[in-house]
């Protein structure tokens, strides 16, 4: 599939300060999560990429053009900033309805309404944004961005303080967006929320990518980690005897109630547990993987950039 | 034109207005407690006097309403929402200045009604006023067309401009013959003092010809500089 946003060799920084380091990176339509620590280069990195800020080297392409040079691109391109800001004094209409007009849509009064619609927002549309709660400003911004219907979709941790109810009807809204093929780019630094809307993630730590791919592939790759299982049974201590003896078994910490099992192969070691328990007279009632969740792979990966 | 409108709205605030409304009306104030007791004639002089050493408030406000034209949005964080749209560069510089110009003439319009206000109170002919009216009107334009790329070029636009206003426009001008001529104040008084609304223009013209078409052109000059700086800025420099 063909790249909607290209990041090629892309640095960015600001005096002696390196907040974005020779990343090369591309997405593709779907929804793709970016994931970092506060202060890996999320948000420059989105900036350059939306062109409001300049590559101090390499070079970014959407739809095939520089968005710094092709201002004609904003038509399909959109930015959910990071910041709260909005216009205060605008009614959620007008600020709606004002990105509308600056986008050159037909009709954008009837643009404006059916994106609050979208976004659940016509209740509190004609009140005015000061008195927003964060959570109802967040949803404003993504109206106000989904008002010229955009191929490509920049979001700046857009459930910032978003309710429960709320979050999950944005992360059903950007997946159905994701599916309909739109390219949407989602920074967070909220691992279940990005879990919940894409497999696919990439990841900075420091300013560098740490990883790009599924959470499972990336998992797969990392390698110089022991992967971690939790063993339920019904005698921890002599399973755990005789699995110190087992190939591939790293180390066995007793917790209570179950064991935790550090093993080269996850994968080895559950085809071989049931003979392994059967052979020491131990039945063994769960076996759980303990570190393929986004969080433990997120966590080995920001571990291993310090 | 929606950029522009929208720009012009945004830093049209009430109490901001209230107040550079008041600064502008400074050479009003004094005319109107200098020229109390003096005959008609007297005070049409002193109403020119005072409004050429005494304008510079004017340029203050207006420096203070314009900068802010890019500078708030950037501070604010809301200039993504305008500079993530399809518009030129040029033509967000033009709506830029064309917004800074129209809030700069708002600005004249409410400071030469309040010096209506104080030639009436004074019992000056009425047509004294005149002259701050044009006065205005082309300083404005010229100072909308330097300080709004000013303000988002700068960090520390106002003090930057104030410095400018101080030290270049009302000191080192009347000294230096090479400045006074590219001075917006002197290019306006220039103007005013052409078309008659200025029969008096005093000592701050200097060796500089009052001439309409030569301040006209002085001030196009100054508007394409200023567009130029502003399109070059809004295509190079970071939007935050």
């Amino acid at each position: 599939m063909t790249d909607t946003i290209v990041v090629d060799e892309l640095s960015k920084w600001f005096g002696p300060k390196v907040a974005v380091s020779e990343v090369t990176i591309g997405f593709g339509p779907g929804v793709t999560g970016l994931l970092g620590p506060n202060g890996a280069g999320k948000t420059t990195l989105m900036r350059v990429i939306a062109g409001l800020q300049k590559p101090s080297q390499g070079a970014v392409s959407i739809l095939g053009q520089d968005p710094r040079a092709h201002p004609a691109i904003y038509q399909k391109v959109a930015l959910v900033p990071e910041d709260e800001a909005v216009y205060e004094r605008l009614t959620a209409r007008r600020f709606v309805e004002l990105a509308a007009r600056l986008a050159k849509v037909d009709d954008p009064r009837g643009r404006a309404q059916r994106t609050l619609e979208t976004v659940d927002l016509t209740g509190p549309a004609d009140r005015r944004l000061g008195g927003f709660s964060k959570g109802m400003r967040q949803r404003a911004k993504v109206a106000a961005a989904l008002v010229s219907d955009p191929d490509v979709l920049l979001l700046d941790e857009p459930l910032n303080g978003a309710d429960p109810v709320q979050r999950a009807h944005l992360i059903s809204l950007f997946k159905e967006l994701g599916s309909a093929g739109r390219t949407l780019v989602v920074s967070s630094h909220v691992l279940a929320e990005v879990e919940r809307m894409t497999e696919r993630v990439v990841a900075m730590v420091d300013g560098r990518l740490a990883a790009v791919g599924s959470v499972a592939d990336i998992r797969s790759a990392m390698t110089d980690r022991p992967r971690l299982v939790f063993v339920e049974s019904t005698d921890n201590r002599r399973l755990a005897a005789e699995l110190m003896t087992t190939e591939g078994v790293i180390g066995i910490h007793i917790e209570p109630g179950r064991l935790r099992v550090e093993a080269s192969d996850a994968g080895d070691l559950a085809k071989r547990l049931p003979g392994i328990a059967i052979g020491a007279g131990v039945g063994v009632s769960r076996v759980e993987p303990a570190d393929e969740s986004l969080e433990s792979v997120f966590r080995y990966l920001v571990e291993g950039g310090e | 034109m929606t950029l522009a409108v929208h720009l012009y709205r945004r830093i049209m605030r009430r109490g901001r207005l209230i107040g550079l409304i008041a600064l502008s009306s400074v050479p009003a104030l004094a005319f109107w407690l200098s020229a109390y007791d003096s005959a008609p004639d007297e005070a049409t002089l002193l109403y020119s006097d005072i409004l050429a050493r005494l304008g510079f408030s004017y340029a203050i406000a207006v420096l203070i309403l314009t900068v802010a034209i890019l500078r708030e949005e950037r501070d604010a964080g809301t200039l993504p929402y305008i500079y993530m749209r399809p518009i030129g560069r040029e033509a967000m510089a033009a709506s830029s200045i064309a917004a800074g110009v129209a809030a700069a003439l708002t600005l004249a319009l409410a400071a030469w009604l309040v010096s209506v206000l104080a030639v009436l109170a004074v019992g000056a002919p009425a047509d004294t006023s005149l002259t701050g009216l044009t006065q205005y009107l082309a300083a404005g334009i010229g100072y909308a067309a330097v300080f709004v790329p000013l303000g988002y070029l700068v960090p520390r636009s106002i003090l930057v401009g104030l410095g400018y206003i101080i030290v270049v426009e009302s000191i080192l001008a009347e000294v230096v013959t090479g400045l006074a001529q590219i001075s917006i104040w002197r290019i306006a008084l220039s103007i005013s003092a052409d078309i008659g609304a200025n029969e008096n223009p005093g000592e701050m013209l200097g060796a500089i010809t009052p001439g309409t078409g030569g301040g006209i052109a002085k001030l196009a000059v100054i508007l394409v500089l200023g567009f130029g700086a502003l399109t070059w800025a809004l295509r190079r420099r970071d939007a935050l």
